[in-house]
């Protein structure tokens, strides 16, 4: 009887390999001259990198390209494998999400190593030893207007003491997270007369890290009354953390902490709209998606096998000033207003 | 008569069969049959999985999950467990990387605890030394083993559960190791020190290019898992290692000094994870606080695929390479299938499952056939 099931399940596991192998062959052989692109991306925890991962995917499919998505879970080696069993593949274009800029150097150098264009989605390698196709948004200026607008508010309500300003900072392995870091100290620091030394609350893009130090932040400096956050995907835990003190106010309520992000999200959009946030830096996703996947097919139509471009999004603040003017260029809100 | 001689040469080929198929099932190189069928059977749909390139990504795969692996094993052969082998990975990974670094960015570390004592802009105290390779990997080492041995000696001595002593060693290295690095990536790492994890002996033409045959982590795996079956396998003490695993109290009754194998067992893996760690941080050109993260399902899983007990005294060297063989296999092949990324991890652990199952029944096979025969020595 034991040996009957034995064979049972290896009778199963062969007829696993048979239909999937079949599958394989009858549904996702690529056509002939039919493009194959590697989409490699860290993890969709976000809605920037959900929304970024459904332009792209969207795009490329109607494009008729073939696409192989491939989720590495935040693990930078997986992610390396992963690409490595796309070249092996022979696709023809590879684009990555990386999980942190020193990965995405290796990657790249991969890619290059086996001739296939590569490129390189919002979050830019380390280093340029190796050429890549990178769009990236200029998070240091972004985060700089929105921070400037909520000095300006800072200013205008100008109270007996200075403001004790806090930032929600990303992953610092994360270039992105580095430059809205000093986008917001170069505000800071211009502005003495009008702010203390600011706190940092150190997130690693995740929710429950952020929940934890933020919470024991206000503990410890329960006067904070500025805060800027690296990303907008962590308002729900500053909500969190504000509500039981009192200090989630809308603009113009007493106690109202003047708040503000980077990333031009969703929530982002309706917190302004609510009267919580005062400003948002906004990335211009739909043009980064775009960008970097034009570069990429003009890359493989041309045979090049190691391009190199930087492609930079401007970005935008948006602010409660001209929020009726520019809220429709906020991806946020075109994902919240698209059927 | 014919007719009766054919009978009889039928019946006579079915158990020929029959006892073949048996001898298959209950082999000792099972999940190696397993995992060459798996293989032999999706190549026939999917071509590109024996392509030169791909066997070269399994090479290099397998090798330093290998090596996990078999420090994991010696924890599992005396029943016990080592859930830090991750937080080793990562403290290793970073205290390496911050004496080999030949130049960090002050932007990034200038608020780090070392800074300006054993770091500076110039990167670490071994920082354009020829001795910087062969002393940080030692160094790697010694972390390594260090920690076990902690993890060994609060075992053995202090009787804690060994779930509960690894579990607090992985949040307080993990923790440790991010602080020391302030959550950065250590980069800029020896080139000597980067071939290990990313250089080749060999090449083959591959499409566009070319690509490696045997990766230098062959040569750690192959010499880590020559010394762990010698020692397991043709030692008194590696018999110890069993004897404790299947019953603790008659193995220190029978003269076994328990608690130094406990202690033993448990500095291998910890060994064992810090030559990991100096695999995947070659590999990844960085020393990582986060490094292995992750990784430690699959050297559980990849350790119970190949057939190695959870609860101790059962596991040879070469079960854990079968098991990491399949693991690496169906991981591959499960990409190569391309199916959506959601639907991996769902297939990933039914066939993970159904390996265990098997392994189960199988052994209940072999206890059925012979019922004495339930201690498995290397």
């Amino acid at each position: 009887m034991t040996v009957k099931a034995l064979l049972r399940i290896v009778a199963l596991l062969g007829a696993f390999g048979v239909v999937a192998g079949t599958l394989s062959c009858s549904r996702r052989g690529p056509e002939e001259g039919q493009l194959t692109i590697c989409f490699a991306f860290q993890d969709l925890e976000t809605e920037f990198w959900v929304a970024g991962h459904k332009a792209i995917t969207e795009t490329l499919r109607e494009k008729g390209i073939r696409v192989l998505e491939r989720n590495a879970n935040q693990d930078a080696n997986r992610q390396l494998e992963q690409v490595r069993d796309a070249i092996a593949q022979d696709v023809d274009g590879i684009i990555i999400i990386p999980q942190d800029g020193e990965s995405a150097v290796t990657i790249v150098g991969e890619a290059n190593r086996a001739g296939i264009p590569i490129a390189v989605f919002n979050r830019p390698p380390s280093d340029r030893s190796n050429p890549a196709l990178v769009v990236v948004a200029d998070n240091e200026r972004i985060a700089e207007g929105a921070v400037t607008y909520m000095a300006k508010v800072a200013r205008e309500k100008r109270q007996h003491r200075r403001r004790k300003p806090l930032i929600v900072v990303g992953d610092l392995g994360d270039r992105n997270a580095v430059a809205r870091r000093r986008g917001f100290f170069n505000v800071i620091e211009r502005s003495p007369d009008l702010f203390e030394t600011p706190i940092e609350v150190p997130s690693k893009w995740d929710p429950a890290t952020t929940l934890a130090n933020l919470e024991a932040a206000l503990q410890a400096n329960p006067d904070v009354d500025f805060l800027f956050t690296s990303s907008d995907f962590l308002y729900p835990q500053i909500r969190a953390v504000l509500k039981p003190l009192g200090k989630w106010k809308r603009i113009g309520e007493p106690g109202h902490v003047i708040l503000g992000g980077l990333d031009g999200d969703s929530t982002a959009y309706r917190l302004m709209e609510e009267g919580y946030v005062d400003a948002t830096g906004v990335q211009d996703l739909f043009f980064e998606a775009h960008a970097i996947m034009d570069a990429l097919l003009e890359a493989i139509r041309t045979g090049q096998r190691a391009p190199e471009e930087w492609i930079e999004d401007p970005g935008f603040a948006l602010t409660q000033e001209n929020m009726a003017e520019r809220a429709q260029d906020m991806w946020g809100y075109q994902v919240l207003c698209k059927p | 008569m014919h007719s009766s001689d054919n009978v009889t040469a039928r019946a006579r080929l079915g158990r020929l069969m029959n006892a073949l198929l048996r001898r298959v099932l209950l082999s000792d190189s099972f999940v190696l049959f397993l995992a060459v069928a798996y293989f032999l059977v999706l190549w026939v749909f999917v071509p590109r999985l024996g392509s030169a390139r791909n066997l070269s990504n399994l090479s290099s795969n397998i090798w330093p999950l290998f090596v996990l692996v078999i420090g994991q094993m010696f924890v599992l052969i005396i029943g016990g467990i080592d859930l830090s082998q991750t937080s080793i990975m990562a403290i290793a990974s970073v205290c390496g990387a911050l004496l080999m670094t030949s130049g960090l960015d002050p932007a990034l570390f200038a608020r780090n605890p070392l800074w300006g004592v054993l770091i500076s802009e110039q990167g670490g105290p071994l920082a354009g030394s020829v001795a910087a390779v062969p002393i940080g990997i030692l160094a790697m080492l010694a972390i390594g083993a260090l920690i076990g041995l902690a993890n060994g000696v609060a075992v053995a001595k202090c009787r804690m559960p060994p779930f509960m002593v690894t579990l607090v060693s992985m949040f307080f290295f993990s923790g440790l190791a991010i602080f020391i690095t302030r959550s950065e990536n250590v980069t800029n790492l020896p080139a000597g020190f980067l071939a290990i994890g990313q250089s080749y002996i060999g090449h083959v033409p591959a499409g566009r290019s070319s690509v490696g045959l045997m990766p230098y982590s062959f040569f750690a795996g192959v010499a880590l898992a020559s010394i762990a079956w010698f020692v397991l396998g043709r030692t008194i003490a590696g018999r110890w290692f069993y004897a404790v695993g299947m019953n603790r109290r008659a193995a220190a009754v029978s003269g076994v000094p328990t608690d130094r194998v406990i202690v033993f067992a448990y500095t291998i893996s910890g060994f064992c994870a810090a030559l990991g760690s100096v695999l995947y941080s070659s590999r990844l050109g960085a020393g990582r606080p986060t490094l292995g993260a992750n990784v430690l399902l699959d050297v559980i899983g990849a350790a119970v695929i190949g057939g190695i007990s959870l609860y101790g005294g059962k596991g040879k060297v070469r079960w854990a390479f079968y098991g990491v063989l399949f693991f690496v296999v169906l991981d591959s092949s499960l990409y190569m299938l391309n199916l959506r990324f959601y639907t991996v991890n769902i297939v990933k652990g039914v066939v993970i499952l159904m390996a265990a199952l098997l392994d189960v029944l199988r052994n209940r096979a072999r206890m059925d056939r012979t019922p004495t025969a339930s201690m498995e020595l290397a």
